[in-house]
């Protein structure tokens, strides 16, 4: 659908508000510093996505978590894996490398750190919309950026020639970076920006 | 001097010798690669669905049943020959998998299906296929040689 640019500053509104409570969750999980860059709104042929999310080739660690609910999409995290690596020796109290690819320990704190993201930005949502998302159980893949986000967006069969989804930077010291988009499914959107009021 | 060219998500491109096809972090999507290893040229098709339905508009380089057939008909544009065409497709894995769901739709699976279908179809013989899997891949596909690369993270790199 199309969106105009009233709705297209709703969307950032609602980005705004759910990926600060986001950073700030993080930032409590982690006891650091967390930044967060004011969140863009694409609206763009599927194709140049590549271009957004930035070198397909290029492992990450990337938390995908399903949005269920009266307004169904994804949220998805991703970690550059040197950030990944750090947020996830900072939970475990550890200066050892930890290998992400094996480690299901490891694994499983980067998931948690999914779950605990997703979670506080649907709170937001829901806070400000009306509208009941819950987060499903977070799956996590390190891989190539490229294959994980084409899973993603392909996970149903079908993809629209457009899609449109919510972009966020997060930044922390040290060096934690990480990404996080949020995808509302074609209906939802039309769903949240009537609970919107635009 | 070869050069590399980047193929993107759903989009193909057409080679000489000595240039090298590429296309970056294949996950459920397939690369599709035909040549004629006579004139050596060939192609590189990058798709992410199966069908497009019938469904008309949108982009035809999408879908494993309407892209190899322009792919096709590039290659040949370039001179090659359609009886001695061949093929080789990497990709189409399964990058997640959610703990108590049954993966009903896997979309990986589907494409190769659909791929090797349609290859079929055309009469063009697989001579390869490195499909399936949990992991991503990256390939760079020697149109001259044949030679496809197979990069992945985790998984070690192959030429096949």
């Amino acid at each position: 659908m199309q969106v105009n640019q009233m709705q297209l500053d709703a969307l950032k509104e609602i980005g705004n508000i759910g990926s600060g409570h986001a950073a700030t969750a993080l930032s409590t999980l982690l006891q650091r510093r967390i930044d967060m860059s004011v969140p863009e709104v694409w609206a763009v042929p599927f194709e140049q996505i590549a271009d957004i999310i930035g070198n397909m080739g290029e492992p990450q660690a990337v938390v995908y978590v399903r949005v269920e609910g009266d307004a169904p999409g994804k949220a998805v995290f991703f970690f550059p894996l040197v950030s990944a690596q750090i947020v996830a020796q900072l939970l475990f109290g550890t200066d050892h490398e930890l290998d992400l690819f094996d480690d299901e320990m490891a694994q499983s704190a980067l998931k948690e750190v999914g779950n605990i993201l997703v979670s506080s930005f649907l709170i937001a949502l829901t806070q400000f919309s009306g509208i009941a998302l819950q987060p499903s159980v977070p799956a996590l893949a390190v891989d190539m950026a490229g294959a994980i986000l084409d899973a993603i967006l392909l996970e149903e069969g079908t993809l629209d020639d457009d899609v449109l989804f919510i972009d966020t930077q997060l930044s922390g010291i040290p060096q934690i970076e990480g990404q996080f988009i949020y995808l509302p499914n074609e209906g939802s959107l039309k769903k949240l920006l009537g609970a919107l009021g635009v | 001097m070869s050069g590399i060219i980047n193929v993107g998500m759903a989009d193909y491109r057409t080679a000489r010798v000595p240039d090298i096809l590429m296309t970056a972090g294949l996950g459920s999507c397939i690369g599709i690669c035909i040549y004629d290893p006579v004139q050596k040229v060939g192609g590189l098709a990058h798709i992410m669905l199966p069908t497009a339905n019938g469904s008309m508009g949108g982009n035809p380089a999408k879908y494993a049943d309407t892209a190899i057939e322009l792919l096709v008909e590039e290659i040949l544009r370039l001179g090659a020959n359609k009886s001695r065409l061949r093929s080789k497709i990497a990709g189409g894995a399964q990058m997640f998998a959610f703990p108590g769901k049954p993966q009903v739709l896997k979309i990986g699976d589907r494409n190769a299906e659909a791929v090797e279908a349609e290859l079929k179809r055309l009469n063009i013989p697989l001579l390869v296929a490195d499909v399936g899997g949990s992991f991503g891949r990256t390939i760079h596909f020697d149109v001259g040689s044949g030679e496809l690369r197979v990069r992945t993270i985790n998984h070690g790199e192959k030429v096949i």
